[in-house]
């Protein structure tokens, strides 16, 4: 007998074949950064937790049209893409993710060239973030915190490549001003 | 603007090929605002992951209810539809069994006959069909010549019976002649 590590591919075929225990097992594998992705692009963490759950019972739902279990990680983000913005739009049904101004919130604080300690840096982080757009927050939120290709962004968001570099670039040009002179020397 | 061969956001961000990789690292040695830009790139980035993951606050899970909980047959058969080798496999056995059933339902062909066997079959054909002319042939002669006869047989009684009743006449005006000349003398 050979011992291996069970992967999602092996989790994803036993739940389509109707095994809730695998599928359990691959949410827990998944749920707390589907849930950080969903909280960094909607603020919120009622949001993002009631968000969560929607997304993976919709890929419950629909596993067996998962054509190829290796592109899970970009397909589970895409339910969960579609999810929050159609949660956006049902608050605002005008939505454009172009034009939405960030909301206020009581983490915002000013930034200056002086150094901060941590907790303030990740204050100043959210801050930062909070002043994206919404386009431009998920473009960094999927690059810098996902880790995802470029290529699996423009799947995600259905767009092209050099719309998803366009986001991110400016979102980090944004970010560097902001956050470049506050940041430790030594944390990188 | 940067001066480097590609752009320093794809390098730093890891979406060049290995040689451009290799390029931009190569002049980014030698050039020192280039340097200084990874280095703001590196920053903020270390700023960003300043922001830690959160833990979710509540564990998601799903239980099984057997209500809704499609039954063993039908997982069966959807698992079946959707494997892609069973599908072909499935196939396969569609086709053997139609070869198979075209197989045993065909008109088996005369295997096995030679030349000379179907010569000699050709040959016992044509006897028979020759017999079959010839005894027809034969019939039909010997019907014309039956014919021939009983019409000639009808014709000589025709003319004995025409020969007769001359003779009968003849005979009758000669006596009536007789009795009637020593009247007369």
């Amino acid at each position: 007998m050979i011992f291996r590590a069970v992967e999602d591919t092996d989790l994803i075929r036993q739940a389509t074949r109707g095994s809730v225990e695998s599928y359990n097992l691959l949410v827990s594998r998944w749920e707390k950064r589907v849930y950080n992705y969903l909280l960094r692009i909607t603020g919120n963490r009622e949001d993002a937790l009631d968000l969560a759950q929607d997304v993976f019972l919709k890929a419950y739902q629909n596993l067996r049209k998962l054509d190829d279990p290796g592109r899970f990680k970009p397909w589970l983000y895409r339910i969960a893409h579609n999810e929050a913005y159609s949660l956006f739009r049902k608050r605002k049904p005008e939505f454009d993710a172009e034009d939405v101004e960030p909301e206020a919130t009581g983490a915002g604080i000013a930034v200056g060239g002086t150094s901060v300690f941590p907790i303030e840096l990740s204050l100043a982080v959210a801050s930062a973030l909070e002043r994206l757009s919404p386009d431009q927050r998920e473009a960094v939120v999927l690059k810098i915190y996902q880790g995802f290709k470029f290529e699996e962004m423009a799947d995600i968001l259905s767009c092209p490549v050099s719309t998803v570099k366009s986001r991110l670039y400016t979102a980090l040009e944004l970010l560097k001003a902001e956050l470049a002179p506050i940041s430790p020397r030594g944390v990188s | 603007m940067s001066c480097s061969p590609f752009d320093l956001r794809d390098y730093y961000l890891k979406e060049l090929t290995d040689p451009q990789q290799r390029q931009v690292e190569t002049h980014v040695k030698d050039c020192p605002a280039c340097r200084e830009e990874l280095q703001q790139l590196r920053l903020t980035q270390a700023a960003l992951f300043s922001l830690r993951d959160e833990e979710i606050p509540q564990r998601i899970a799903f239980v099984s209810d057997p209500v809704f909980e499609p039954s063993r047959a039908r997982r069966w058969w959807a698992a079946f539809w959707g494997s892609g080798a069973r599908l072909g496999f499935a196939g396969a056995a569609m086709l053997s069994a139609v070869l198979l059933f075209s197989t045993l339902t065909r008109t088996p062909p005369a295997a096995g006959l030679s030349s000379a066997d179907i010569d000699r079959r050709i040959q016992q054909a044509v006897y028979a069909s020759e017999a079959r002319q010839t005894a027809k042939t034969t019939q039909l002669v010997h019907d014309l010549v039956q014919r021939v006869d009983s019409e000639r047989t009808l014709r000589l009684v025709a003319e004995d019976e025409a020969k007769f009743a001359k003779e009968q006449q003849f005979a009758m005006e000669k006596s009536v002649g007789a009795v009637l000349s020593p009247a007369s003398n």
